[in-house]
């Protein structure tokens, strides 16, 4: 059973943060990948992560393999962050809406991490990650939402099913 | 190849956050941010422990984790397998990362809620190069090559003072460093007095902070290099550096109020501890991981010549006194302490401790028998003095002492005659009042 996000948090999900999936593979070792954008669906109990199929690898795997599934997001200049977890994700075929999402997650969140000071060559870096044609779609129902900001509040639990 | 955990010492500076993965013992995966992860050694990483978190739950029940790191520069991705071993709640490696995790909070904003409960070790199983196309980091200053510069312009050092000016000075064209303190351990080793200031208003020669108090006291007190690439601003590794019991005479430390970079060197010689090198930036990351190694050593070498210059024997005697006209104008009130030996002039503070003993007792003598040409060796065997024995740090003191009047009080005078023997030079007549 899922759970419908909040108006504010779809909003947040989908703003310029640092995103982070993470899942655990077959063999029990845990593994971590960039994601690069974040689409919630209409009814908000859905979303899809976007990530680069060649550097997410591993995690596509143990997703694939059956693991559930944790995304963190984080605003860098806030540290204002969620975590969201599901038992599993499914692989979806990027479409259109998800390349325009990637593109403009990659300028917004290219602008917030140069507006903080970080560079140009981290903000190349950043849009560098995914190569063309490389993008993956990762699609889940959260069945809990974890407040993560930093702080002695850090693993809040805001929505469960 | 495989990278090595030292060739991402730069990814571990806190510049991009690191992420954890861990799993729950029924197989949940979770992601959290690391505030730290601080490189141990070759094969060890030490991960910040603040509050019981799910990643802490998580590896205390299932051991292995994986943890992302970003190369700043370049935004390459590292990933690191890693297995935790256990936690350590205090020692050098504590102290470091307690110093570090308050720059990294004062960065943030969350001076109060970062506070280290537990440096976490984890042995580093395998590292994988997430983005191995993309272009590395531009490569920091050859720091050797930096530091060779810095030896080039200390040059040759024949007396303690001369050497205690120039290994600040030779730093700003070796590493570009422009604020530095060269601070001297004190004979009972509870705290450090500055005897040597680069690049501030006013010069701080005395001002003191004592053992495990701010960067320079933990780095004295662990006998560990401490860096810190980010500002401190209000927390107390800054604040205790300018700060002291408000009801005893002091001289204010000339430090930087926001300093953005911050290293402390401890100068070791052999197992000694012989004082603190500290130098700061108003610049994020002014330090980087070689320019610690190089400053390592530099400190080492300074630690060295100061113990090679402080055992050089003193010339035997005073020299035979030259009669001088006796000062003339108002005298100048001269209070003396005995409690903590602190002498005021005019009732301005001038020195207390060791320092302000030997004046004492140098104004003393010269008051009952007209002296003014003293020996070290003389001194050293004063039981009047609280010098410990053997009295290494007798030299030190005397330099602090000539800068301190040489800044306030001009009128006193010590002037070098020879290897341990100086001249008590007055241009005024004094008063002296033992405050008993």
């Amino acid at each position: 059973m899922s759970i419908r996000l909040s108006a504010e948090q779809a909003a947040f999900l989908q703003g310029p943060l640092s995103i982070n999936v993470g899942a655990v593979g077959r063999d029990g070792w845990p593994c971590v990948c960039r994601a690069q954008g974040a689409l919630v669906a209409r009814d908000r109990r859905t979303l899809t992560v976007l990530l680069a199929a060649e550097r997410g690898r591993e995690v596509l795997a143990a997703l694939d393999a059956g693991s559930g599934i944790a995304v963190v997001f984080s605003h860098p200049a806030t540290h204002a962050t969620l975590q969201l977890k599901a038992p599993c994700a499914t692989r979806v075929a990027p479409n259109s809406a998800h390349h325009a999402c990637h593109a403009r997650y990659a300028a917004a969140f290219g602008g917030e991490l140069g507006a903080l000071g970080y560079g140009d060559e981290l903000v190349r870096g950043l849009t560098a990650l995914t190569a063309a044609g490389d993008l993956a779609a990762l699609r889940f129902a959260p069945e809990i939402v974890f407040d993560q900001t930093p702080g002695p509040a850090a693993g809040r639990v805001l929505a469960a099913a | 190849m495989k990278p090595t955990l030292e060739s991402l010492r730069a990814c571990l500076d806190g510049a991009v956050p690191a992420v954890i993965a861990t799993c729950a013992a029924d197989g949940t995966p979770n992601v959290a941010y690391a505030s730290q992860v601080h490189y141990v050694d070759a094969e060890h990483v030490a991960l910040s422990y603040q509050f019981f978190s799910k990643t802490r739950e998580n590896v205390l029940a299932h051991p292995y984790a994986q943890v992302q790191v970003v190369e700043p520069g370049s935004f390459r991705h590292y990933r690191l397998r890693v297995q935790y071993l256990r936690t350590e709640t205090g020692g050098p490696l504590f102290q470091y990362m307690k110093a570090q995790l308050a720059g990294i909070a004062a960065q943030s904003g969350m001076g109060k809620v970062f506070v280290l409960r537990g440096a976490d070790i984890y042995r580093v199983l395998d590292i994988e190069a997430v983005d191995p196309r993309l272009p590395p980091a531009p490569p920091p200053p050859d720091a050797l090559l930096r530091l060779r510069r810095t030896l080039d312009h200390l040059g040759a050092c024949d007396e303690l003072a001369q050497l205690a000016d120039r290994a600040l000075a030779a730093l700003t064209p070796g590493f570009g460093i422009r604020h530095a303190l060269l601070m001297m351990l004190d004979e009972a080793g509870a705290s450090l007095y500055t005897l040597a200031s680069l690049g501030y208003g006013h010069s701080g020669i005395g001002a003191e902070v004592a053992l495990g108090k701010g960067i320079i006291g933990v780095a004295a007190h662990e006998r560990i290099l401490v860096r810190i690439n980010h500002r401190t601003g209000d927390y107390a590794y800054h604040a205790a550096l300018r700060t002291a019991a408000t009801n005893e005479p002091r001289i204010p430390l000339p430090v930087l109020a926001e300093p953005h970079s911050q290293i402390a060197v401890p100068l070791m010689h052999a197992d000694r501890l012989l004082g603190v090198l500290y130098a700061e930036s108003e610049h994020d990351a002014f330090f980087s991981h070689a320019d610690e190694d190089a400053l390592a050593i530099y400190g080492r070498h300074l630690a060295a010549l100061v113990a090679q210059l402080a055992a050089l024997p003193d010339d035997a005697e005073p020299l035979p006194a030259a009669a001088t006209p006796a000062p003339t104008g108002a005298p100048l009130a001269v209070r003396y302490f005995p409690d903590d030996h602190s002498v005021f002039i005019d009732n301005d503070y001038l020195i207390k401790g060791v320092a302000g003993s030997i004046l004492w007792t140098l104004l003393n003598e010269h008051a009952q028998s007209g002296r003014r040409d003293f020996c070290n060796r003389e001194l050293r065997r004063d039981r009047r003095l609280p010098l410990p024995d053997g009295g290494d740090n007798l030299e030190t003191r005397l330099i602090l002492l000539q800068r301190r009047l040489a800044e306030r009080c001009p009128a006193i005078a010590l002037e070098k005659t020879g290897r341990g023997r100086f001249r008590l030079v007055l241009d005024r007549p004094l008063a002296l009042h033992a405050m008993l």
